[in-house]
């Protein structure tokens, strides 16, 4: 993918830069609010990685900029601030995605990824598929071999955030955010717990599993090879 | 409504009941001066009316005495007299049975089948008659009493409209003292852009509002420098933990061998646990700041706790324990969701972590008059009453604890979540277990 690294903080900025082009994406840095601007305006990127506190000029305030531009490549934001309404200011501000720092980078590569495949606002899915595992979001019923496989309210949910993004792994935290709202971190592993029992309706029995665990970085849905 | 004991009202009441009283009095002291006058002219007429018939008997003796008392006393409003013996027995004329000693005195008598009080002047003409000269005293009373009711009115007239003009005016004042407290109260709800109405004119009120206003203003600066203080703290901390953080990781993934990096990703760890609680350190911080509150909503608390306990039930049932929610009726206040769910999550993972395996833990909600309450008890060892208070210190651990998980945090964000909604956390023995016990304050409407 192609990204657009808006840092200025060149140490952490050379970090990210060189472990994004590890795991095999091109990477421009700009170390300044305006030097990113002019980059993001003038080239198209699949997602643009944002530092929120910028020297002269703040990061909310290019964001701003860049969608009354009518840029519409996905950010995500990165920040020091965790306050409550940090993060609804951010997402207010145009952002897609608000990552507290400091992260664990298989997070970030994530979010990147999350961001990247969305379906283009207008598109509206009604039906979501994986293999055998079928989706119906407007009659939200499960069905797995056409057989149907009745869930809970929160493993319904659990399931159509893996299903939407299928192919792309899913971590805990976002799950935490997406799912539960929760902005802070329990200390008990609710993610998993459910996820075990999800895992026990929709895979077991079934010659092939859908539900992977990543390790180290979260959960992933897709057919295996 | 009068301003229920609103100083404006107790003040004009001040007023109004000084000048009554001074009205009162004055009436008091008119009424007295006039009636002396009146006395005084009063006497005046019987002397001279007196002198008149006097002169009479100094002409031409008892037959002058009578001519003249005859001619006096004929026009109406004239004087009464009467004519007694120097030993006081009746000769003549209405007054003629009195007895009444010589000079000016009053008498109660009965004049033409009437009781009447007297005025009369006794005069001894030369020891051989006394001459009585008086008139009805009633219409000096009568005239005293107009006097009297003419005050009477007006002390009656003042106190109506000192009533009334003090109740207006109290509403008045009341109303823009509440324009003042009701704004002074959204401000510390959390709405700091709030500022009080400034009326037109330069009256006391107007340039406390405007004192207000400024006052305001200086607070908006100063918490927008504090504000930036944190967040230049928050940066200047994460800044350095991002990079000791990405400096671990990446050597985490050079590392040589597994044990290298197990070592390393154990530091990770350390680090990651540091950030958590300084992330909690700083919400709790911005919870206690109060400004949150200005974001309330309606929110069911049974709802609440109700998901909280749907979504824990399987991770504490693989722990062995038993998670159980009883259910009751829609218990509503005004909050924040997502810090009311952090506040029980808080409450079920300390329940859950600081008893044994095996134990229940019950979740429930409660509605009382003017308050709701949400209960998270559990039965296991329970904490001794002298440690149960400390326990929402910060960073205070038990002492068996200390070896265990978390952050010691917990249950100060559990406290200071309570005081943002104006509620109270509170712990008290289970019997057995530790019972925590949140109650909110319900508007009674």
């Amino acid at each position: 993918m192609k990204l657009l690294l808006v840092e200025d903080d060149h140490e952490a900025a050379a970090y990210l830069r060189r472990a994004l082009e590890e795991a095999g994406h091109t990477v421009e840095l700009a170390e300044e609010g305006r030097e990113g601007l002019l980059a993001a305006a003038g080239n198209p990127f699949d997602v643009i990685i944002l530092d929120r506190m910028l020297p002269e000029m703040d990061g909310l305030a290019i964001l701003r900029t860049l969608r009354a531009a009518r840029v519409r490549t996905p950010v995500l934001l990165l920040t020091a601030l965790d306050g409550i309404d940090d993060r609804v200011e951010g997402l207010d501000a145009g952002a897609d995605d608000y990552l507290v720092k400091p992260f664990a980078f298989v997070e970030l590569l994530a979010r990147i990824h999350a961001l990247a495949r969305r379906p283009p606002p207008q598109e509206v899915v009604t039906v979501l598929q994986v293999g055998d595992l079928r989706m119906d979001l407007l009659k939200r019923t499960v069905t797995r071999a056409s057989v149907r496989i009745e869930l809970q309210p929160r493993e319904f949910q659990l399931l159509e955030f893996l299903m939407r993004h299928a192919g792309r792994v899913v971590t805990r935290t976002m799950l935490l955010e997406g799912i539960w709202n929760f902005n802070f971190e329990p200390q008990t592993n609710i993610v998993e717990t459910h996820m075990s029992r999800l895992r026990s309706k929709i895979d077991r029995g079934y010659p092939r599993e859908l539900i992977h665990t990543v390790r180290g970085s979260g959960y992933m849905m897709h057919e295996p090879a | 409504m009068l301003g229920g004991g609103s100083t404006s009202f107790r003040l004009a009441g001040i007023y109004t009941a000084g000048f009554s009283i001074a009205v009162a009095v004055l009436g008091l002291i008119a009424m007295l001066s006039t009636r002396a006058a009146l006395i005084q002219e009063f006497d005046a007429r019987l002397r001279a009316d007196q002198v008149t018939v006097i002169d009479g008997y100094n002409k031409s003796g008892l037959p002058g005495l009578l001519r003249e008392l005859g001619e006096v006393s004929g026009g109406p409003g004239a004087s009464l007299f009467g004519v007694q013996s120097g030993a006081g027995a009746p000769i003549e004329g209405p007054l003629k049975g009195l007895a009444t000693p010589v000079g000016m005195s009053e008498v109660r008598t009965s004049l033409m089948g009437k009781p009447e009080t007297l005025r009369v002047l006794t005069v001894d003409l030369g020891g051989r008659y006394r001459l009585l000269t008086g008139d009805k005293a009633g219409r000096i009373e009568a005239l005293s009493r107009k006097v009297l009711l003419s005050f009477g009115l007006a002390f009656g007239g003042l106190l109506l409209i000192g009533i009334i003009a003090g109740f207006a005016l109290s509403r008045a004042v009341q109303r823009r003292l509440d324009a003042i407290s009701g704004a002074a109260e959204a401000i510390i709800d959390g709405d700091l852009g709030r500022r009080i109405p400034v009326q037109r004119g330069d009256d006391d009120l107007s340039r406390l509002a405007a004192t207000i206003n400024r006052m305001l203003d200086r607070i908006g600066v100063l918490m927008d420098s504090l504000r930036q203080v944190t967040s230049d703290i928050a940066h200047d901390l994460r800044t350095p933990l991002s990079r000791l953080r990405q400096r671990l990781e990446r050597s985490a993934r050079q590392a040589a061998n597994p044990a290298d990096r197990a070592e390393i990703e154990g530091a990770l760890r350390d680090v990651d646990a540091i950030l958590a609680t300084f992330a909690a350190v700083l919400r709790i911080s911005e919870v206690e700041a109060g400004a949150r509150r200005a974001a309330f909503r309606p929110i069911d608390l049974q709802a609440l706790v109700r998901a909280v306990a749907e979504d824990f039930a399987p991770a504490a049932e693989d722990a062995g324990h038993r998670l159980e929610f009883q259910a009751g009726p829609s218990a509503w206040i005004e909050g924040d969701a997502e810090l009311l769910t952090q506040m029980t999550v808080n409450l079920v993972e300390n329940a859950l972590r600081h008893t044994p395996s095996g134990s229940t833990v019950r979740l429930s909600t409660a509605v009382e008059p003017g308050a709701a309450s949400l209960v998270v008890a559990d039965n296991g060892p329970g904490v001794p009453e002298a440690e149960r208070a400390r326990l929402f210190d910060r960073f205070y651990r038990l002492e068996r604890s200390r070896s265990t998980p978390g952050s010691g945090l917990g249950l100060a964000m559990v406290q200071a979540v309570a005081r943002l909604h104006r509620g109270e956390a509170r712990l008290s023995d289970g019997m057995p277990g530790l019972k925590a016990k949140v109650t909110f304050p319900v508007a009674t409407s």
